[in-house]
């Protein structure tokens, strides 16, 4: 995650805001301090981000700034992901494509299609919809993976969790720790995907409001 | 509502207190305060130090203010010295002396006169700023700037023992910003939409997406339009 970073001004190239606003959503708060990392290159020194994170924060700022005062906003976004109070049933899920369909099927039983689900309940929905898209997991795989999630990720709480994905010899399996956790391998494994559940709280964050 | 419940701390001549929440706080004279302060309003005349974090919608500051923490305001009107350890956040700040900060500052607008000194991060909407010594601050990013050398020999004189008698001028690491309007400034790197280099000024780079006009009497190293 820590080694995929966006550097200021490909932040600023792809998401087409200017220097003046991203200042000014730092100082409004609503980009936390800690996203910006500052390292020094052969330009000088260079400001980098969390990729994921901030696109997900750029784009569901862009979307509510016309709606809300920058204020507002920041008052929004610094409730935490668990707080997060939306409820979307399945179908909702299905119609405003936060979920891909086939992943709906897989997962969603279809008798609580009306239920509402909480941000947890998406998030791990939407964390298994995101590697089987990427072409990371196969059926079964992902299978796993929501299991996982689904009897794991509550006992972590506010801190939140981060999940390895890795292959040994055709083996594959899930580990999950506490974010930031530094684990290490032997040689023979290769960590196939790493997801936080902050990094997909603000990319579903964006996407649901 | 509650505001008007909160008592008001006047005091004139030598004083020391505690610090707390007030309505109104109108010291006169040279005091110091042990404690975090939070006010309404605080006025300020002579000479204030603080061991804490000063909070207030309104501070009106005439002398010499020394801050151990962080200063949080709506509007400050400062005529004279502030010095802080910790950092800055407000909405507008009117000044004619010297701002020394040893963290980060960000206001909305920072409009005025004098010398500053920045530590880490100078963020604003707007900063119109006179220069009448050397400033510096690590890192400046803001919406629009406009930095202007205005030093006379009236101020050298009112300020001659605390304004080190070093050439006027700006000194940052980076500038960032959509319209930037710099004159006799130093800096490494300068990344900005609209850029105007004025005389004086020495760019290690330019950054630009908009337009950029340089003043025959600077030096830019690299121009670069993305």
């Amino acid at each position: 995650m820590e080694d995929d970073l966006i550097s200021k001004k490909e932040l600023l190239d792809e998401t087409g805001i200017s220097y003046g606003q991203l200042y000014r959503w730092k100082r409004k708060q609503l980009i936390p301090e800690e996203w910006f990392i500052r390292k020094s290159t052969f330009t000088g020194q260079e400001t980098f981000f969390p990729r994921a994170r901030i696109l997900g924060r750029v784009q569901h700022i862009l979307q509510k700034k016309d709606d809300l005062s920058l204020d507002e906003l920041a008052g929004k976004l610094s409730e935490p992901a668990s707080l997060y109070r939306v409820g979307l049933t399945l179908s909702q899920l299905r119609e405003r494509n936060i979920v891909s369909s086939i992943s709906l099927e897989r997962f969603g039983r279809p008798e609580i299609a009306e239920i509402q689900l909480t941000f947890e309940q998406i998030l791990n929905l939407f964390a298994a919809d995101w590697l089987l898209s990427k072409g990371e997991l196969n059926w079964e795989e992902a299978d796993r993976l929501y299991q996982t999630l689904e009897a794991h990720a509550p006992g972590y709480g506010e801190k939140g969790w981060e999940l390895f994905f890795v292959r040994k010899m055709g083996v594959s399996f899930f580990m999950m720790a506490l974010p930031g956790a530094g684990l290490a391998f032997d040689e023979g494994v290769r960590l196939v995907s790493r997801l936080s559940s902050a990094d997909l709280a603000e990319q579903l964050k964006g996407r649901l409001s | 509502m509650e505001k008007h419940k909160l008592p008001d701390l006047l005091m004139d001549g030598v004083n020391t207190a505690a610090g707390g929440r007030y309505n109104q706080v109108n010291i006169n004279g040279v005091s110091r305060i042990n404690g975090a302060l939070s006010a309404h309003t605080c006025k300020c005349d002579g000479v204030m130090k603080l061991n804490g974090d000063l909070a207030a919608e309104e501070i009106e500051m005439n002398g010499n203010l020394n801050l151990k923490g962080n200063l949080k305001v709506g509007v400050m009107k400062l005529n004279g010295v502030l010095s802080g350890e910790g950092g800055l956040r407000g909405e507008r700040c009117e000044m004619d002396g010297m701002l020394k900060l040893k963290g980060n500052c960000e206001v909305e607008e920072l409009i005025g006169e004098g010398v500053f000194h920045v530590g880490g991060l100078l963020s604003a909407g707007v900063i119109e700023f006179g220069l009448h010594g050397l400033s510096e601050a690590g890192e400046i990013g803001v919406e629009s700037l406009v930095i202007r050398k205005k030093g006379n020999a009236a101020w050298g004189r009112l300020l001659g023992g605390m304004v080190p008698k070093f050439k006027i001028g700006l000194q940052a690491k980076v500038i960032e910003g959509d319209t930037l309007d710099l004159e006799y400034t130093n800096a490494e790197v300068v990344r900005g939409g609209t850029v105007i280099i004025g005389e004086g000024c020495t760019i290690g780079r330019v950054e630009y997406t908009g337009e950029l006009t340089v003043h025959p009497g600077a030096h830019v190293g690299k121009e670069e339009k993305r």
